[in-house]
């Protein structure tokens, strides 16, 4: 007996442009809950969603959706819905209108559009806009009409790419709740985003894509305990740094100290214990420390770290 | 066909600023030919109706016309990206080309041939069926033209330069000078199938190509170029913005 076809699997799919690798043998499958696909710009994240959405081929590897390939298979989007990045939505139309003609493109007719427009309108939240033409929708609007628009059609496998820009806090927290209960109804819900803090809300699960490569997957949980292990710099300024460098050297957390040019530089492979530590040691050896500042926490360094462990 | 695609389509082209450009266009003809039949009181009327119709109608209104509609009806959609919309849709691609086609067809036929049919008609073209034959003409030449553009606009993402390339030089230039190239042009089509619709002596107005030639010829490049737009619509690829 075989296995059944996962809703989403990549199998070693690479795709280039001329000789710029935008993804790089990339393999992964996706079964169901909200996975979060995180990476910084230019990562290759949209390409990875284009690619599952039939809108790339990938130049080696394959990508399918529901076990047929994702590409040249348009009978396969009536099981997959699509929230492009990009911002352009038909601004002559209406929100209702929009997602009515999404709705009829997935071949309902003009009941069951109306009725499921209007669902899915309500899910997003834009009732009172729905008559409004879309021209005059904020950002946060817009990007919630594309959602509607892409599951109206109750979709298997939802695709969103940097779904939360451009929404207010209380608009994402919504996206979120969504979100979260449509992976309840057993559907597929990969989405992109360069922010780490929304991928730990909402993901389950986490694909960490840097320059093109999958850098690491698993529970959200296992990656963020690989972000706080990894080697931390902090760059100290104390009363005298020369006798704060010899006493941190003793102790067993310091992976390396630095001292050039007056600047001490102090390296750990334990996060927590150099926290601890640091002050007692300090007025132990009866140095006053003025500041304490670590170098490197901005998510590009994160994302570099996982790539070379 | 699909009626969805053809509704957005639609006002989405007529949405456009250029649209407007296009009238401007139009109504400057009949002004033309209204200005011609003020000035030229008694001379050889329908000589000049043909000779507006020809000149302005057929050699620079209708390429233009369909120039802008035909590749706007998919092009500008892939360049501003609403495209997405309609192709991430569990609907053959050939029937969405059909679709835009069609529409841009539709809209290029009537901002072309109401235009020919009120100057001709003014500037004293209704003798001899001249004014029919031209509004007829121009509509089939509309949908050759289209054809191409719509074809053009999946080949390349600079369509209107390369299309307006196209009338200027070899529509304008080249396709006039040898028999041979009249063949190959989309504007002698046009003269021929209006030549065959009227009973105008040559005095008045003639066509160099022949009808038979502006049938076969006419209709392969609009099924050549249909086939090339639909195999280029099916094998597209989007990127992400970030691609």
């Amino acid at each position: 007996m075989t296995a059944p076809a996962a809703a989403v699997e990549v199998a070693s799919a690479s795709r280039w442009y001329g000789n710029v690798v935008a993804v790089n043998d990339v393999t992964f499958r996706l079964d169901g809950g909200v996975t979060g696909l995180l990476g910084p710009n230019g990562a290759g994240k949209s390409t990875i969603l284009h690619l599952i959405a039939g809108f790339l081929a990938p130049s080696s590897g394959t990508v399918t959706v529901s076990g047929s390939p994702a590409r040249g298979h348009p009978e396969l989007y009536r099981q997959v819905g699509l929230v492009p990045e990009h911002e352009a939505v038909y601004p002559f139309l209406t929100g209702r209108q929009f997602v009515q003609a999404n709705a009829r493109l997935q071949g309902m007719s003009v009941e069951q559009a109306a009725e499921a427009a209007a669902r899915a309108i309500g899910q997003v939240a834009l009732a009172d806009a729905q008559d409004r033409a879309i021209g005059t929708y904020s950002k946060g609007m817009r990007q919630r009409i594309k959602v509607a628009s892409a599951l109206v059609h109750e979709p298997q496998v939802l695709l969103l790419d940097e779904p939360f820009n451009g929404m207010d806090p209380r608009q994402r927290l919504q996206m979120m709740d969504l979100l979260r209960r449509m992976a309840a109804e057993g559907r597929v819900i990969l989405f992109s985003s360069h922010i780490l803090e929304e991928v730990e809300r909402l993901a389950e699960r986490v694909l960490v894509i840097v320059a093109g490569r999958l850098a690491a997957s698993g529970d959200f949980r296992e990656i963020r305990r690989l972000m706080t292990d990894r080697p931390h710099t902090f760059t100290i300024r104390s009363s005298d740094d020369r006798a704060l460098a010899a006493a941190l050297m003793d102790q067993p957390m310091i992976a390396g100290v630095s001292l050039d040019d007056g600047l001490l530089t102090v390296r750990t492979a334990d996060f927590g214990a150099f926290s601890a530590s640091v002050a007692g040691v300090a007025r132990r050896a009866g140095i006053r420390l003025h500041e304490l500042l670590p170098t490197d926490e901005s998510l590009e360094s994160v994302f570099s770290y996982l790539v070379r462990r | 066909m699909n009626g969805v695609i053809a509704g957005i389509t639609l006002r989405q082209l007529l949405s456009r600023r250029r649209t407007i450009l296009l009238l401007l266009l139009g109504a400057l003809m009949i002004l033309v030919a209204l200005a011609l039949r003020i000035g030229a009181e008694g001379a050889n009327l329908p000589r000049y109706a043909s000779v507006l119709l020809e000149t302005f109608g057929v050699a620079t209104l209708m390429p233009l016309v369909a120039l802008l509609f035909g590749t706007a009806t998919i092009g500008a959609e892939l360049e501003e990206g609403t495209a997405i919309y309609l192709l991430a849709k569990p609907i053959p691609r050939w029937i969405t080309l059909i679709t835009k086609l069609v529409v841009a067809a539709i809209c290029s036929i009537l901002l072309t041939c109401i235009p020919v049919f009120l100057a001709g008609l003014l500037a004293g073209g209704s003798q001899n069926g001249i004014v029919i034959a031209f509004t007829i003409a121009s509509a089939i030449g509309s949908v050759i033209y289209c054809a191409i553009f719509v074809a053009l606009s999946l080949v390349s993402s600079r369509a209107l330069i390369f299309g307006l390339g196209y009338i200027l030089i070899w529509e304008g230039v080249l396709a006039g000078l040898f028999a041979g190239t009249q063949t190959f042009s989309v504007r002698q089509h046009t003269l021929a199938f209006a030549d065959a619709l009227t009973d105008a002596p040559s005095a008045i107005f003639s066509a160099p190509l022949a009808l038979g030639t502006a049938i076969v010829v006419g209709t392969a490049v609009v099924v050549l170029a249909t086939a090339i737009a639909i195999r280029r619509l099916a094998r597209i690829e989007i990127a992400g913005e970030t691609a």
